[in-house]
């Protein structure tokens, strides 16, 4: 008992100095990754001259006229992603979330099989059908449409429900259900009055993970649009950088528009990001 | 709950009767009705069809095909396999995933893990918000706009890198560094740094925080300090953690390219190349479908073959007190 006292009393006399310590790291840490994006929020302001004048600080008068010019460009980007986005959230919970609930509450034949043929796509890299899923959709006359980036991305989410889903639902109390089938609520009741209100955390969750797919897509939405107008956030924003190489106030203004609607979803649904990408991969 | 007929009508005669004690069964039988259940899955796999099973088995066939879009494709047999076994540049590029890869599991998992610790050592629960939110901002910002502003970072002239080091006075060092093909590979690797604003950070902290604390107090009390708490209780709870982590960068790794492509192009000379670009490439530049069809559908067997591997080794039985997953 007596060393426990001076054990505790030691540890909190070196104590403040080491959480000084390791706050100082961290500080320092959270600053180099901060960095670059408090460098473009600050460039984003500026005209060139102020650019070149004060290169690290921030100049004065604020220009945000930068980001008028810069939204006039990426308008049409946004407008495509945005529409790309609802719909793959939308078309994928309302596909994987009856399908999710089929699997883990009805037992029926062939139901591990189904289940492990579309778990199974998890591990299909995109490169691997990348190149056949361009001919396809080129011969179904599909290139430049916004219906040519929809499709695989509702596709490629829903497998995402369907595996993260299940993995929820099938850990939900049996009682609810059982106490709603004494009722006499039939398999539509049962999802739709149980399992869906029960579900909006990890329906958060995969609309989260699918919005960060439709706003990092790089080379399907590169390759299959070629029209200015129709491109994506990503691809959208290199060719608008292409445009702007010197024109850093304008340019900067423009990564920070195209980063702040997935900066919004982070932070009302980052506490429920973990809880998918775990509970949705076998251990 | 508003009763309807509907819901009577629907109102199965199966319905589980369980004696008391029993475990209650959850599963239902569906027999006569089932072609329902078909029904709600049916349109899931017309559109897995369409986007996902039929590319990937049209990928695999065409693999041994002269593919000619819009033309017949004469048979190819085993020849794009026998081109890639000597395709210089294709070899090369897994050579570049290497460095990648050991560079993500050492590196880029040693700065989140430190990060990581040192906020579980804070004791105020204010400050660990503050500092877990502060190190993750970066990780929410667009893929494309953190590799456009690290292009910015490296640009010759005006970048962000070359400006310090001349304020600095050490102008010698200033480089070229997405231009040279010594440094490309490495600037590529040094994108993100420190890598704290990582989806390793956010798991290895979630595991931390589980860990309850009574072991660090029974471990205090042994006279533990923190390398050897560390050592001997943070590392070995992390098990689980690292295997998802390292399935997870393997399958990430074999599909590294926007960074490539972003800042370098595969270049300078090739130095940044990598599987995805140089299928990419054979299909879309030089028009050969068919082998880069075969590409695509060998990275697809690479990356099945070793996350099965990963996967299946190592299955130990839990200990006591491996509970303490963060997915629990």
């Amino acid at each position: 008992m007596q060393q426990n006292r001076t054990l505790a009393i030691r540890r909190r006399s070196s104590g403040r100095q080491t959480q000084i310590i390791v706050a100082t790291i961290l500080a320092i840490f959270a600053f180099i990754g901060l960095f670059p994006y408090l460098f473009m929020l600050v460039t984003s302001f500026k005209t060139n001259s102020q650019f070149f004048h004060s290169y690290l600080y921030p100049a004065l008068p604020l220009h945000f006229g930068n980001y008028v010019a810069a939204w006039n460009e990426l308008e049409p980007y946004f407008l495509t992603s945005a529409i790309v986005a609802v719909s793959t959230i939308l078309g994928s919970i309302i596909l994987g979330s009856g399908a999710a609930f089929v699997f883990s509450h009805f037992d029926f034949f062939g139901r591990t099989f189904l289940f492990v043929l579309i778990a199974v796509l998890l591990a299909v890299p995109s490169v691997t059908t990348l190149i056949p899923l361009f001919l396809f959709m080129k011969d179904l006359g599909l290139l430049n449409t916004r219906l040519v980036l929809i499709l695989p991305y509702i596709g490629g989410s829903t497998i995402l429900t369907v595996v993260i889903m299940r993995t929820f639902i099938d850990q939900l109390p049996a009682e609810l259900f059982e106490a709603a089938e004494l009722d006499g609520a039939g398999g539509f009741r049962a999802y739709w009055n149980i399992m869906l209100p029960l579900s909006w955390p990890i329906i958060g969750t995969v609309s989260l993970l699918s919005i960060i797919g439709v706003w990092n897509d790089y080379f399907w939405p590169l390759l299959t649009i070629t029209q200015n107008s129709l491109r994506t956030i990503p691809v959208g924003l290199t060719y608008f950088q292409g445009q702007n190489a010197t024109s850093y106030g304008p340019l900067f203004a423009g990564y920070t528009i195209a980063s702040v609607p997935l900066l919004i979803f982070f932070t009302f649904l980052s506490k429920w990001l973990l809880t998918g990408i775990e509970g949705g991969v076998p251990a | 709950m508003v009763k309807s007929a509907h819901d009577y009508l629907d109102q199965r005669e199966d319905v589980p009767v369980h004696p008391v004690g029993s475990k209650p069964r959850r599963k239902r039988r569906n027999g006569p009705r089932a072609w329902r259940l078909y029904l709600v899955l049916l349109p899931v796999f017309s559109l897995l069809a369409l986007t996902h099973y039929y590319p990937a088995i049209s990928g695999i066939y065409h693999s041994f095909y002269h593919w000619r879009p819009g033309y017949s494709s004469p048979f190819a047999g085993l020849s794009h396999l026998r081109d890639m076994l000597k395709d210089t540049l294709w070899w090369q590029s897994f050579e570049h995933i290497s460095e990648i890869f050991a560079w993500g599991v050492t590196l880029g998992w040693i700065f989140p893990l430190i990060a990581a610790e040192l906020i579980i050592t804070l004791r105020s629960q204010k400050l660990r918000f503050v500092f877990r939110t502060l190190l993750i901002v970066p990780f929410a910002f667009p893929l494309v706009v953190r590799l456009l502003i690290w292009d910015f970072m490296y640009d010759p002239n005006t970048g962000l890198i070359n400006t310090i080091l001349g304020d600095l006075g050490l102008k010698s060092l200033e480089q070229n560094w997405l231009g040279n093909p010594h440094t490309a590979l490495i600037s590529l690797l040094f994108i993100n740094f420190p890598w704290v604003a990582s989806l390793p950070f956010l798991i290895f902290l979630a595991a931390l925080q589980n860990i309850p604390t009574s072991i660090f107090e029974a471990a205090q009390l042994d006279g533990a300090g923190r390398l050897r708490r560390l050592w001997s209780i943070d590392l070995p709870l992390l098990g689980r953690q690292f295997k998802l982590l390292i399935v997870l960068a393997i399958i990430e790794v074999l599909q590294y390219g926007v960074a490539s492509q972003i800042l370098t192009a595969g270049g300078p000379n090739y130095a940044t190349n990598v599987p995805v670009l140089a299928a990419i490439n054979a299909a879309f530049n030089e028009d050969r479908w068919g082998y880069g069809a075969t590409l695509g559908s060998v990275l697809f067997l690479i990356i099945l073959i070793l996350s099965s591997i990963t996967l299946l080794i190592r299955r130990r039985q839990p200990k006591p007190g491996e509970f303490v997953s963060a997915a629990e």
